[in-house]
């Protein structure tokens, strides 16, 4: 029983870099750009909260400063796929082993590798959070409720907006949206500044109020799976917030498992989320529904051939 | 859609660069244009990568002395660098062979690492007499990587499963599936430290002489196979179909879901042997680490040299003397390895950036003229 409590207490700290990272690329993926480059984004959300932290020390400037350098640097990968048309599975792949290299660099210079920071206090939601069993779930740090409503915002935002839905006519089809008189281009950079904002969010998660240090590509993989948790969600938000979920209680659940004294191979249940995530990935594919929502020009660079 | 229908108000355009000049898809560039404009993006990546490496500490007049009079002209390194090079140019070749099936074979590392395991597994449990150990372990590194390639080019194939995402989960996994020998049963009974037992020395690469070992041969040797199989086989030819229409090959009668999935196999093969050439040659035991970085290094290599072998070789020899350079730094100036990796992402960013002026150009706008 403790077990199963702590274990769904624990389930939204796992869980909420999965869905700000998966969200963050739905933003983009609507407005018709491939992000490979998740796992780049979020280790420099990573890197640069944890500078701030040991800097400042303030949970909320350094989750700012992990979506502005996010930000930042996503401005390269707009480079490469809005301006120069650089086939976009090569510029995010560039892109992730750029950031790879930058943060790995730059964590060790200077001196940020390893050293510990404090975190967030947890809030607590008052009364649910006195619920036997289900009670640690409403005990979270601030973050994990701000993941929510950050949810409700961008849905809001995609689906009831008349900018959002612009962004989805980009997504969908550039040659109309053109034709319409939207800026096709310049919406895309918005999708790719905003989203990987979402992206560095979610590595600063990680590094400063979940690990609270940074060691390099500590990441490992999360930005690949929610690649995958975006495709499986067939590019809803809330389906996706389900699917972080779903990956977010089988990678508390190793912890737990490991203190409740269980024995089994502590590699073998490192392997599971990405196993897990294969599983998906085969699973959706099967089922022949992965095509259908995906937007309809995801991935093709938007050249205005009239200009010639 | 409706909001969209309605007419909104017309925005005259600015054309690029305040009206005077106009940006239009070029025809066809010559040979010696691409040449220039590619190693125009090179000697920009270089020059980045120059600032980047002063930034972290090098002094600037050691750079030319540690990354080309060092690993050339001093004899320990420029060993280094061969020998460095063999893996290399595996991955590179591998590279080569998936983009070619337009597959995109992100799993080199997890191929190398079964290479690794396949080779380890031969010398742990004492298969064969010892003259066939190094061929035995050869075989079994190609076995064991072409079998783990065989599920993401399958599910591919039947199921259309992204294989960029696949192919990265299974290095996850076979990056802790290692990891579960070296500190369980395969861990070294000597120190007890996360290591397999060191080869006997009748398994590992022998020298040729004075220090040359012969992995590099092993590369070259498998190098011309490959270009072979590109350049002259008929397979080569099928590929070539496949690569430019996969839907006009296959209406052509060319086997396409054979050729990919045969291509596929034989790029994971020749990941396997760059694993077996890492550990049975340079480390002499199954690391930790012994895989990382070839994988970023293998795609890198394809993309730089255009799916070219000949030119793959040959940019897989600079990557391994850059990856020597880098070690030496790594110890007399305390720049991290990390430091490769980035140096590799800004050249790729930069000759990726060159094609657009291969394709585009910008053209002045005549009076009159719309």
């Amino acid at each position: 029983m403790d077990l199963v409590t702590y274990w769904l207490g624990s389930v939204p700290e796992f869980a909420v870099p999965f869905a700000l990272a998966a969200l963050g690329l739905i933003i983009i993926e609507r407005a018709g750009v491939l992000a490979l480059g998740a796992e780049g984004m979020m280790l420099v959300g990573a890197l640069a909260g944890i500078g701030m932290q040991l800097a400042l020390g303030l949970p909320g400037l350094s989750m700012l400063a992990a979506m502005a350098a996010a930000s930042a640097v996503s401005l390269l990968f707009a480079l490469m796929v809005l301006l120069l048309r650089i086939n976009q599975v090569i510029a995010g792949l560039a892109l992730v082993f750029f950031c790879q290299g930058l943060t790995g660099l730059l964590g060790t210079l200077l001196g940020w590798t390893n050293r510990p920071v404090s975190g967030l206090q947890a809030a607590e939601l008052w009364p649910l959070s006195e619920l036997p069993v289900v009670g640690g779930l409403f005990r979270q740090n601030p973050m994990v409720f701000l993941t929510v409503l950050i949810f409700v915002a961008v849905v809001w935002f995609l689906n009831r907006t008349r900018t959002g839905l612009k962004l989805r006519a980009v997504g969908e089809n550039p040659q109309a949206a053109d034709a319409a008189g939207l800026p096709v281009l310049r919406y895309r950079l918005a999708a790719i500044l905003a989203g990987s904002a979402l992206m560095g969010l979610a590595g600063g998660f990680i590094a400063v109020l979940s690990t609270k240090m940074w060691i390099a590509d500590m990441t490992g993989g999360r930005g690949w799976i929610a690649i995958a948790l975006v495709i499986f969600a067939r590019w809803s938000p809330w389906r996706a917030f389900a699917g972080a979920l779903l990956f977010g209680s089988i990678e508390a659940l190793i912890p737990q498992l490991a203190a409740a004294g269980v024995q089994l191979p502590q590699y073998f249940m490192l392997m599971t989320p990405y196993a897990v995530t294969l599983a998906v990935m085969v699973w959706v594919a099967a089922s022949k529904r992965a095509g259908a929502s995906q937007p309809g020009a995801l991935g093709e660079p938007y050249v205005r051939e009239e200009r010639r | 859609m409706t909001e969209l229908s309605q007419p909104l108000a017309k925005v005259p355009r600015q054309p690029l660069l305040g009206r005077r000049y106009t940006l239009e898809l070029r025809q066809q560039m010559g040979w010696s244009g691409q040449a220039l404009v590619i190693g125009l993006a090179v000697i920009v990546g270089l020059a980045l990568s120059t600032a980047i490496l002063v930034a972290a500490g090098v002094p600037a007049d050691q750079l030319l002395e540690e990354f080309v009079g060092q690993t050339l002209l001093d004899a320990g390194n420029f060993k280094a660098v061969l020998f460095q090079a063999a893996p290399m140019i595996l991955v590179g070749m591998a590279g080569c062979l998936a983009f070619r099936a337009r597959f995109w074979n992100l799993g080199l590392e997890g191929q190398m690492i079964w290479g690794g395991i396949g080779a380890a597994a031969v010398s742990i449990f004492q298969i064969g007499p010892e003259a066939l150990r190094l061929p035995l372990m050869m075989a079994s590194a190609i076995a064991c990587a072409m079998l783990w390639t065989l599920a993401p080019v399958l599910l591919k194939l039947r199921l259309k499963v992204n294989e960029v995402i696949s192919t990265l989960m299974l290095n996850y996994i076979a990056a802790n599936f290692l990891l579960h020998l070296l500190y369980g049963s395969w861990k070294d009974p000597r120190d007890n430290f996360p290591y397999s037992p060191a080869f006997q020395p009748f398994e590992r690469l022998p020298d040729l002489f004075a220090g040359y070992n012969v992995a590099i041969v092993i590369a070259l040797v498998i190098m011309a196979l490959a270009v072979w199989f590109i350049s002259v086989s008929r397979a080569g030819l099928y590929l070539r179909f496949v690569d430019a229409n996969p839907k006009v090959a296959s209406a052509v009668g060319v086997p396409v879901r054979r050729m990919i999935l045969s291509t596929v196999l034989l790029s994971g093969a020749l990941a396997g042997v760059a694993g077996f050439i890492v550990s049975a040659g340079q480390e002499g035991r199954l690391t930790q680490s012994f895989y990382q970085g070839y994988g970023f290094s293998g795609i890198l290599i394809a993309f730089l040299a255009r799916n070219n072998p000949f030119a793959a070789a040959v940019v897989a020899l600079l990557v391994a003397m850059l990856f020597v350079a880098g070690r030496n730094l790594q110890v007399f100036y305390q720049v991290p390895f990390s430091m490769v990796q980035l140096i590799q992402a800004i050249l790729v960013i930069c000759v990726a950036s060159s094609d657009f002026f291969i394709r585009h150009r910008l053209r002045r706008i005549q009076a009159g003229e719309q």
